[in-house]
């Protein structure tokens, strides 16, 4: 059977005749992702809340493009009327990452908004949260960045029992074994 | 004749064969171990049967299992339950991320080896062990209460400054009071 968008469909063109600037895309069935500037995303997530009948908010989390020298925050919202998640993605700077407060348009995005501070070092001006959420005293930088190198703090904090030491890069012995061959992307995860 | 040193040995065998057939287990637990437990101590595999049970608070406590990972942030709540327990305690590390960090060996947020934070009686290797593992631990814990040799409590007093020492390069704001014993 052929698969069908038609409440797909529908709600891309809502959104294309509501905004301009933003790039729509209707990911597979049941998704519809959104890139929107910064500045078009409560406005977004405030028009979905009033007129689509989004009323619940799934999740919010960040991701680290440190190639493009960008953080991209996603928004995922969930209709229970039309059962289609709606992904609002937007990319904000690297360098002195602010994004803007959207707690008011609900509340829960607030607890989202503390874990990605701590985590990705993302500014949000004007919301109310203690500074610690999941970390005690943390002095390095946010610990999910891509650039905190973990092995280094590791070594450096905390003491490796004996006897670990032999620890060793078995995936070549492996594909050697089995006759397979290590993908180039796979190599530089490599521990040498 | 009066022999003295009889005596007291007499003594520390009646005190250590009490001590270890009731064990009771402070309910804390860390990571996912704390799972294992239930079952080790429903109708199935029984550790009453040795003694061992569950407490509700530290001060009640003789037994401290730390069951698996144990981050740093935790760790302040466990050294800061570990010294309210009263003497004599015994602590038993759970699963192979307290012997050298499993899985987590390089987790930026969770400690590598318990027994530079607090002394440690029993290891109990696996990950996780099952309930026979756990058991096979309790009566090892308390082969070592009935030799006289599980004494952590008096390690940790005598080495107070080694394990601050350990303690303070992992929690960067020191949140307890110094303890003058």
């Amino acid at each position: 059977m052929e698969t069908t968008f038609i409440k797909e469909e529908l709600l891309f063109r809502q959104l294309e005749t509501a905004f301009e600037n933003v790039v729509l895309e209707i990911a597979r069935k049941e998704a519809v992702l959104v890139y929107a500037p910064k500045e078009l995303v409560a406005p977004i997530l405030l028009y979905a809340k009033e007129k689509l009948g989004y009323k619940s908010f799934s999740h919010l989390s960040c991701v680290d493009w440190i190639e493009n020298d960008e953080f991209e925050l996603v928004y995922i919202l969930w209709s229970p009327e039309t059962k289609i998640n709606l992904f609002v993605k937007t990319r904000i700077e690297r360098e002195n990452p602010i994004m803007e407060n959207t707690d008011t348009i609900w509340r829960q995005i607030n607890t989202y908004q503390r874990e990605i501070r701590e985590m990705f070092g993302v500014e949000f001006p004007g919301f109310i949260g203690e500074k610690e959420f999941i970390l005690e005293d943390w002095e390095e930088i946010p610990p999910m960045r891509r650039d905190f190198d973990t092995l280094d703090y590791v070594s450096e904090t905390f003491d490796e029992r004996p006897g670990r030491e032999d620890k060793q890069d078995v995936r070549e012995r492996i594909a050697n074994r089995s006759g397979e061959e290590i993908p180039d992307f796979a190599k530089k995860y490599s521990r040498e | 004749m009066y022999n003295d040193n009889n005596a007291q040995t007499i003594v520390e065998y009646i005190k250590n064969f009490t001590r270890k057939n009731s064990l009771f287990m402070l309910a804390y637990g860390t990571g996912c171990g704390a799972i294992e437990l239930p079952a080790t101590l429903t109708s199935r595999y029984d550790a009453e049967r040795l003694g061992v049970r569950g407490a509700a608070t530290p001060r009640q406590a003789d037994l401290l299992l730390i069951t698996g990972y144990l981050s740093t942030k935790t760790l302040k709540r466990v050294i800061r339950v570990y010294e309210q327990m009263q003497d004599p305690k015994y602590v038993i590390g759970f699963g192979s991320c307290t012997i050298n960090g499993g899985m987590y060996w390089d987790s930026y947020n969770t400690i590598k080896m318990l027994d530079k934070y607090i002394p440690v009686d029993v290891y109990i290797n696996g990950c996780m062990p099952r309930p026979e593992s756990v058991i096979a631990g309790f009566k090892e814990l308390q082969r070592l209460i009935s030799e006289g040799k599980a004494d952590g409590a008096t390690k940790y007093k005598e080495n107070l400054d080694w394990y601050r020492e350990n303690q303070k390069k992992v929690l960067k704001n020191w949140p307890l009071v110094e303890y003058n014993w």
